[in-house]
């Protein structure tokens, strides 16, 4: 499904944020990416949705090599995926509604259509019932509900997520982090930041550990 | 000044010696009915004679022992100072000097070039000041673009992470770059309309008789709507420019 071959990244020289990062990621997969602040987290999971670019190496997402595709077509690499991250992204002067239904409408759902799916996807993070409310009037942990809804609504096979729980305490992640699992046994592949060691010994199975830059471990438990 | 002006107005049309009465009347229905033409006065060959003895007594002698008269008769026609600008003058003695009977036509070519001169100029300088105030508003508009994109970032943001086409995210900039350009020109249109009202007024005395050559003419109708479709115009390339850097991956 996902797979890395020898990425490096440079941003300055000659500290490299990426070095010689392979790995290959399973459809269905659930993984969690970890290591220190500062040790190529983001860099990664950028480099996965074409953000920026590696200095070398390869990806192939879904059979294609990403780096081939075009500036004006990468739309349909992003339409595969669902992207959340720490500081939720959401446009405060849209309602609830709007942040999700906007994923349907660049797809040119009909508007019935749309009505019914962000419904499916409010309800499914248990935020129907706040459909029609600003973000603003929300608690971060609904906020952060609101941006997977939007990040599931469109089902996209693959779902990146930077610290998505970063902002949140303790109770809050774990039940982002069930969110997270229950997505994945709906059957998209999974592949969540997190430096949250609590986090990862609850949920995890599948761990790369990123250190300096460079991959230090794979483990599945 | 405007004594001068007045008496270089006077345009003389010479005619056939053997002008027969139709031609002499359909040339001054001709006359009697231009636009241009405040007062056209004939005057016959004998009239031409006294006028000039009148003026040159001295030469009395000299037109006494001629044969024929050699006056022909000819119209003097005195224009409105108003209608002088010096394309239609031009245009309406052009006109007359084709009429059966109308031999010559004396008019003072200089102060005709030297108004069409200075109409060149002022069409110089407008070309000039519209090109400046083109560039301006393109700038302007632009740039009101460029903050009004700045200040959606996010959402672009957004929406490119969600995979919307480039094209798709265009569309609402664009449209709003096309409004913003449309009302603006319509916006000078008002703003020129209300100048042209005002300035004549505002100039007052200090113009003299110029003021009356001057011509506030407001914009034609093609070129009113050149100037709202210019103004679509630039704020769609405005928008489309300022987008280009967001749209980069
Ligand atoms: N845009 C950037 N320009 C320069 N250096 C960067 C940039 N983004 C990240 N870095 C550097 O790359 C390294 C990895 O950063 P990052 O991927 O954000 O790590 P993490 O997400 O694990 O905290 C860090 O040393 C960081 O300073
Ligand atoms: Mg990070």
């Amino acid at each position: 499904m996902i797979e890395l071959y020898h990425v490096w990244k440079q941003y300055q020289k000659p500290h490299w944020a990426l070095s010689d990062v392979s790995f290959h990621v399973e459809r269905g997969d659930f993984w969690f990416i970890t290591g220190p602040s500062g040790s190529g987290k983001t860099t990664l999971l950028k480099i996965m949705f074409r953000e920026i670019l590696p200095t070398q190496g390869q990806i192939i997402i879904d059979r294609r090599n990403i780096l081939k595709i075009s500036d004006h077509r990468i739309y349909q690499l992003r339409r595969k995926m669902g992207i959340v991250f720490q500081d939720f992204r959401l446009l405060f002067h849209k309602k609830v509604f709007d942040n999700v239904a906007i994923v349907l409408e660049i797809l040119g759902v009909p508007r019935k259509e749309i009505r019914r799916r962000v419904f499916a996807a409010l309800r499914m993070v248990n935020l129907h019932n706040k459909m029609w409310e600003y973000p603003s009037h929300l608690s971060y942990g609904e906020q952060q509900r609101v941006a997977i809804a939007r990040a599931v609504v469109n089902q996209p096979t693959i779902i990146l997520a930077d610290e998505p729980t970063g902002n949140l305490d303790t109770e809050l992640a774990f039940e982002i982090m069930s969110l997270f699992r229950e997505i994945n046994k709906r059957g998209a592949t999974v592949i969540i930041c997190t430096h949250d060691r609590e986090l990862i010994r609850h949920f995890g199975q599948k761990i790369l550990f990123l250190y300096k830059g460079k991959l230090l471990r794979k483990e599945a438990l | 000044m405007a004594d001068q002006v007045s008496q270089n107005m006077a345009v003389v049309f010479f005619l056939e010696k053997d002008v027969s009465e139709d031609q002499l009347r359909s040339i001054e229905e001709k006359l009697a009915g231009s636009s241009l033409v405040l007062q056209a006065n004939f005057i016959s060959s004998r009239d031409a004679v006294t006028k000039f003895t009148e003026r040159f007594p001295e030469l009395q002698g000299i037109v006494d022992n001629l044969r024929s008269n050699p006056f022909p008769p000819s119209f003097e026609a005195t224009l409105k100072e108003n209608l002088l600008s010096s394309d239609i003058t031009a245009e309406v003695i052009a006109e007359m000097v084709i009429l059966p009977g109308v031999e010559d036509v004396q008019f003072n070519r200089d102060w005709i070039e030297r108004m069409q001169s200075l109409s060149r100029l002022a069409s110089a300088i407008g070309f000039f000041l519209g090109g400046i105030l083109i560039l301006a508003s393109f700038f302007i508009i632009s740039n009101v673009i460029k903050l009004n994109v700045f200040s959606r970032k996010d959402e672009i943001e957004i929406l490119r992470m969600s995979g919307a086409t480039n094209t798709f995210i265009r569309i609402p900039f664009l449209l709003e770059g096309v409004v913003l350009g449309f009302l603006g020109g319509l916006l000078s249109l008002l703003l020129l309309l209300v100048l042209i009202q005002i300035f004549p007024l505002y100039l007052g005395g200090s113009l003299g008789a110029l003021r009356d050559l001057i011509n506030f003419r407001y914009l034609t109708f093609p070129q009113s709507v050149n100037i709202v479709l210019g103004g679509a115009t630039i704020g769609f390339t405005g928008s489309l420019t300022s987008l280009a850097r967001f749209l980069k991956n």
